[in-house]
């Protein structure tokens, strides 16, 4: 689990890595951003999917070509 | 019934007939937006001149003389679209041109009189951000309108117009349709109008779709967005399937009545049948397609252009457009995974029921000064709330429609959402209609208060 602390370092470091300024209201939107997602996105990484590999270039107007899992 | 009040296909009907004056029914429209746009905030731009050199060019198409609004989602010849926002997180700036929308409708004879407010950067479900400020419901004007397509729902709901285009990236065009009593169509990826939006070679979930007050003027509306005719049915036998979990259960006692009496309405309707059937991760789905769909916004974006962003956006979308560029890449390829999966288990389910039915928001449209819902998990943001039953439709390409079944507390509106196969789209609008039948058309024949009392007198 990410602590608390970890999660309050996560945006202004990710932010300064790659350079994007933010002022403070930017940066409480995203610690709120960060604390409503980050935990579901943890949840989605352990997704147990199997051998599953994603449709390649999936044409979305029509059904899947294989058949169901 | 003055013309302007009437059906989308009633005024072109009578058009067609030289029963209404198109040019009459034109100016009328201008002095009813001036008369009503004031208290909702619908329309952000109108455009006699251009309006009136449309109807002169005008083919004698399906929809010839009719007027609509388009969202502020894509490029009029005359204006680019804005987003709702005060400048757009893309490396370019849209210009004028004639984008697909535009070109759909102009083929079909119709009048674009206005563009539709939208929540800005199309990143809420309730409408109360936007650089031209808050669209208003014109249910209770101190409610959303929903978002983001809120100036489309608005606006034809308060009847300025009987049709506007909106679009449905994550439940935009469903969701305004809910809490303004309309029927919203978001059809099948891919079959609508969609180019010249800043994202169409990008996308994989944004669609254009018809809001009007009922099924028969979608049918209509979207026949010009699909470039042909969407056939009617008749939906008999259908099989309705019902997923029963914490997404589709977690809703306000009024909206599961409302759901459940329109769903039994509706297989009674038909002389169908009600299933009920599994649909698992449904929440990995919302997660899939939230994550999606921002990654598919950053084409282009770069932190020196983040930097540089228009102090006039909203903080919100300040924060989170920044906030996108940590999403973990790892994150956005299990996203497609469960993309995958989905439709899969959407092909399975399909050869069992014709359509899925589950609210289309969990409860009706909150305050504008605190878009929040009280649902049986407790209290949520409205854009919580709602994107966990939108967003199976667009990660997976299918149709959806969202059709008024019921006012609730405070007489605001209380909304079903169908969902069809691929494809499907012509028997979500055949079942909107029938669930009007079973109905007796009570709901989409309900006006706000905003149209009620002019309605009345004339």
């Amino acid at each position: 689990m990410e602590t608390g602390e970890q999660a309050q370092d996560f945006v202004p470091a990710g932010l300064a890595s790659l350079g994007i300024e933010a002022d403070e209201v930017e940066l409480a939107v995203m610690q709120a951003a960060h604390s409503m997602f980050w935990p579901p996105i943890r949840d989605l990484l352990s997704m147990d999917l199997g051998g599953l590999q994603a449709e390649h270039d999936p044409d979305l107007s029509r059904a899947p070509e294989e058949d169901a899992a | 019934m003055r013309a302007l009040d009437l059906s989308l296909r009633a005024q072109a009907a009578g058009i067609a007939a030289g029963e209404i004056d198109a040019g009459e029914l034109l100016e009328a429209t201008l002095e009813r937006i001036e008369e009503r746009n004031p208290a909702i905030n619908a329309i952000v731009e109108t455009f006699p001149e251009r309006s009136r050199e449309m109807l002169a060019a005008a083919p004698a198409g399906p929809l010839h003389g009719a007027p609509v609004v388009v969202k502020d989602e894509w490029p009029l010849p005359w204006r680019a679209q804005k987003f709702g926002a005060a400048q757009l997180p893309v490396p370019v700036q849209p210009t004028p041109a004639e984008s697909g929308p535009y070109r759909a409708l102009r083929d079909a004879g119709a009048v674009i009189v206005g563009v539709g407010n939208m929540h800005e950067l199309g990143s809420g479900s309730t409408g109360n951000v936007s650089v031209y400020g808050a669209a208003r419901n014109p249910w209770d004007v101190e409610r959303c309108p929903g978002g983001s397509s809120s100036g489309p729902a608005a606006a034809t709901a308060a009847r300025l117009v009987a049709g506007a285009v909106g679009a449905d990236g994550l439940g935009s065009v469903r969701f305004p349709a809910a809490y303004c009593g309309l029927t919203g169509l978001k059809p099948t990826f891919g079959r609508a109008a969609m180019a010249g939006h800043h994202m169409a070679a990008t996308t994989s979930l944004i669609v254009s779709g018809p809001l009007c007050a009922d099924a028969a003027d979608c049918r209509l509306l979207g026949s010009a967005l699909f470039g042909e005719a969407i056939p009617a049915g008749d939906a008999a036998g259908l099989r309705i399937g019902v997923v029963r979990d914490a997404v589709s259960e977690d809703v306000t006692p009024e909206v599961r009545e409302a759901c459940d009496e329109a769903i039994e309405g509706l297989r009674a309707e038909t002389g169908g049948s009600v299933h009920e059937v599994e649909l698992a991760d449904l929440e990995a789905t919302t997660l899939a397609g939230i994550l999606i769909i921002n990654a598919e916004s950053l084409d282009g974006v770069t932190p020196e252009l983040l930097n540089g962003l228009d102090p006039k956006v909203s903080p919100i979308n300040r924060g989170f457009v920044k906030y996108r560029m940590l999403l973990p890449a790892a994150a956005i390829v299990q996203a497609e995974r469960v993309r995958t999966l989905t439709r899969r288990r959407l092909a399975a389910l399909f050869a069992d029921v014709d359509l899925l039915a589950w609210p289309t928001i969990p409860a009706a449209a909150p305050p504008l000064d605190a878009p929040l819902v009280e649902l049986p998990s407790g209290t949520q943001t409205a854009d919580q709330a709602n994107v966990r039953g939108a967003a199976l439709a667009n990660l997976t390409g299918i149709p959806a429609i969202s059709v008024p079944v019921g006012l609730g507390e405070g007489d605001l509106p209380l909304a079903l959402q169908l969902q069809g196969a691929w494809g499907a789209d012509a028997l979500l609008l055949d079942a909107a209609e029938a669930l009007e039948r079973a109905n007796g058309r009570r709901w989409v024949e309900a006006w706000p208060p905003l149209a009620r009392a002019e309605a009345a007198e004339t």
